[in-house]
């Protein structure tokens, strides 16, 4: 019995900590792995009916492997992470609406332009302080922070929020916490069609130069951009981007001043309600698929090291516990989010590179380590000294005693702190969102992106996770009185 | 009656034996005898080393040096070796005996049956059927036939050290060792657990026994050794050493337990 418990998390560890090879043989057709954001209409966004991720870029990338002859597979993640998830080569091209710019050049292959546009300024409706770029001149504004137009906001002296995405600009400017936002033209017409919103307006254009948007590679992947180039270029030519772009803007913005784009229709707009409705199955599937696998096999894994760790720390071998002592004390005195990053974006670069999943439970196993390990150490304490005697003086060696005597009375001290830490990585799961793990969280994220209802969506979201929370308490409970059985009468 | 006993008869035998905790010599040489079958009685005064001593006999307090033997099993703790290969001659000498503490350390999370199966069954790796005859046994001696599936908590002390007596002898041990059995007891229930001791005593078990139970020893030793400053100061048989000892320090200590007794 020993022996299989010990094989089975042995067989775990092995399975989370082995890489899952890195990109597999090149075979034909050739997979190309896109990022995109999934939250940016109208550009790549999930169309709230089917749920599918589609948009005027998702169209495009499609067009052009249908003549590249490529496989696709997306990989949505916030525009932050997405330069990162290229060089770490989880991602092997951006179809995100990303900018020319000088800098972007020089350190990777963009593609021939597919859209042009213009960057344009918004303001608060009848916010007379800024009309032009010049006024931006010590305002704020909200940005993706690493985006082109943050930079344009930057350079216009504007200080830059930091945000995820223009679901959460348009927000933040609205509730009067920034003065302004500089984005593409398109997708402010977008927002204001769909959501009616007579709260914001836009002031004028940010700057007098045109923007073009290409895809993004790795510069030494040039093979793949030469194909992207031949394609786009054909597609031009034929007209289908045309015909994409017409469907979505009613003007072709894949050739330089092709019209003004029209997006008064919008996409439709639909009640709190119809939005809630369609994205309550989405959510319980993330949190069925995702949220629950991933705390589970996180808490299972990060106590059986915790008990190691835990060990280790009252081991009378100083070398043991003083390295159980540093683990502890660096995975408790520093951000779950940075353990998440240096697990996700970090150790790729030392080699070491696993699948999002993986990645999140290696991370997340780690912190329940640092924290239970603790817990279990002062739980094995507080069994009196004597227990530890009387085992001996019956004949257990140190395995049987902490096995048979020892543990099963420090459960009872322990259980009610590490339902603690369990309900803490229930909710900390979260955080996966920002690794392109599609949870719980992920999926309203999606969807308030796309209607901008945050309140009613988060709030059920919110509603998933307390309500698992309470049915984790009730089983914390009824542990709680089994293993009281024999002390109180 | 040690004088004239072979040496194949002696079931317990310590020479030697030297303790410091830092600066403190708990014991400074202690050569004793017990043969098998005797109950051999520790007196002394708190401090006089006599539990550090009952704990050398089993290794839960790991003398500088000395020999301790126990029936075929001889540990030279001066020649002890460091680590694992220490530890397990340790638990060799440990296994030739069973203790029976002061507060009793029963398992609370274990009924009282599986408080005397686990260590024959788990670690002694006897079959169980027969180990749990003998516990219910063992429990029917000492009185507590029908708590076998009862819980340390839903005992009475006097009952949980009985339990504690039945525990070690389940192990089926070479001697008892009794470290201060009644002391942590209300006064009304020390008789039961000394009648058990008695009991055993004249079913012929070897046993060693730490307790401040004057009156007791007098009845149930063959032998008393009263411990000082770390030495035998004195040792013999009952009416000798409590009826009329010769050193002064035993008389002194007889005088104030007797009082308050």
């Amino acid at each position: 019995m020993r022996q299989v418990f010990r094989g089975a998390v042995l067989l775990l560890l092995l399975l989370i900590v082995v890489p899952a090879p890195a990109n597999a043989q090149q075979e034909q057709p050739p997979l190309v792995r896109v990022g995109t954001e999934g939250t940016y209409p109208p550009f790549s966004f999930h169309d709230p009916r089917t749920q599918e991720l589609t948009g005027y870029d998702i169209e495009v990338v499609k067009a052009i492997a249908a003549k590249a002859g490529w496989r696709l597979e997306f990989v949505e993640t916030q525009w932050d992470a997405i330069f990162p998830a290229l060089d770490a080569r989880r991602i092997d091209l951006i179809a995100n609406q990303v900018s020319r710019n000088p800098e972007r050049a020089a350190k990777y292959g963009l593609s021939t332009t597919y859209t042009y546009s213009r960057g344009v300024i918004v303001r608060r409706t009848g916010d007379d302080r800024i009309k032009s770029i010049a006024d931006l001149s010590g305002k704020t504004t909200a940005q993706s922070s690493t985006s082109n137009w943050a930079k344009v906001a930057r350079d216009a002296g504007a200080n830059v929020e930091a945000v995820e995405g223009f679901a959460q600009a348009a927000a933040l400017l609205q509730q009067g916490r920034v003065d302004a936002i500089v984005n593409d033209n398109i997708a402010v017409l977008d927002y204001l069609a769909t959501t009616g919103s007579k709260d914001v307006e836009i002031a004028g254009d940010a700057g007098q130069a045109g923007s073009e948007q290409v895809l993004a590679l790795r510069q030494a992947d040039s093979a793949l951009l030469a194909q992207a180039n031949q394609a786009i270029d054909a597609l031009k030519a034929d007209g289908t981007l045309r015909g994409i772009s017409q469907k979505y803007f009613k003007a072709d913005v894949s050739v330089e001043n092709g019209g003004a784009a029209d997006l008064s229709e919008g996409r439709g707009q639909r009640s709190t309600w119809d939005i809630l409705r369609a994205t309550a199955w989405p959510m319980f599937v993330g949190l069925v698929k995702v949220t629950v696998p991933l705390t589970a096999l996180s808490f299972a894994i990060g106590l059986a090291l915790a008990l190691l760790v835990a060990l280790a720390r009252i081991s009378p071998y100083r070398v043991l516990s003083g390295l159980a002592r540093a683990f502890i004390s660096i995975i408790r005195g520093t951000p779950l989010l940075l353990q998440l990053f240096i697990v996700f974006y970090g150790l790729p670069q030392i080699g070491l590179k696993f699948p999002p999943f993986t990645a999140a439970v290696v991370a997340f196993s780690l912190n329940v380590a640092g924290y239970a390990a603790e817990v279990i150490r002062s739980a094995i304490l507080s069994v009196p000294r004597g227990q530890f005697e009387a085992a001996s003086t019956i004949g257990f060696g140190y395995a049987q005693t902490l096995r048979r005597i020892v543990l099963p009375q420090a459960a009872r001290t322990a259980v009610p702190p590490l339902s603690n830490t369990l309900l803490s990585l229930l909710k900390d799961t979260s955080l996966g969102s920002v690794v392109l793990l599609t949870e719980l969280f992920r999926e309203s994220q999606l969807a308030a992106a796309e209607s901008n209802e945050f309140l009613a969506l988060y709030s059920f979201a919110g509603l998933y996770y307390w309500v698992v929370c309470v049915a984790l308490s009730a089983a914390q409970k009824r542990l709680e009185t089994r293993l009281n059985r024999y002390v109180i009468a | 009656m040690t004088d004239d006993i072979r040496p194949d008869d002696i079931r317990v035998d310590v020479t030697g034996l030297r303790k410091s905790f830092g600066s403190l010599d708990v014991l400074r040489g202690i050569d004793f005898a017990t043969p098998r079958g005797t109950s051999t009685v520790l007196l002394g005064p708190s401090g006089s080393g006599k539990t550090t001593l009952l704990r050398s006999l089993n290794a839960l307090d790991t003398p500088d040096s000395g020999v301790v033997r126990i029936d075929d099993v001889s540990v030279d703790f001066s020649a002890l070796p460091p680590g694992k290969a220490g530890r397990d001659e340790s638990a060799r000498l440990r296994a030739q005996s069973g203790m029976v503490f002061q507060s009793h350390n029963l398992f609370p999370h274990r009924t009282v049956l599986q408080n005397l199966t686990e260590g024959p069954v788990v670690a002694q790796k006897r079959p169980v059927e027969e180990v749990v005859a003998e516990a219910r046994a063992l429990l029917d001696q000492v009185g507590l036939a029908d708590k076998a599936d009862s819980y340390p908590y839903q005992l009475s002390g006097g009952q949980q050290q009985r339990v504690g007596i039945a525990r070690a002898l389940a192990l089926k041990p070479r001697v008892v060792l009794f470290d201060e059995p009644t002391s942590a007891l209300d006064p009304e229930l020390v008789g039961e657990v000394l009648a058990v001791i008695k009991d055993l005593a004249s079913k012929g078990w070897t046993m060693v026994i730490v307790t401040h139970e004057i009156r007791f020893a007098e009845k149930v030793a063959d032998q008393v050794l009263f411990l000082d400053g770390g030495v035998i100061v004195e040792h013999g048989p009952p009416g000798q050493v409590i009826g009329d000892p010769r050193e002064e320090r035993t008389r002194r200590f007889l005088r104030r337990v007797l009082d308050h007794g």
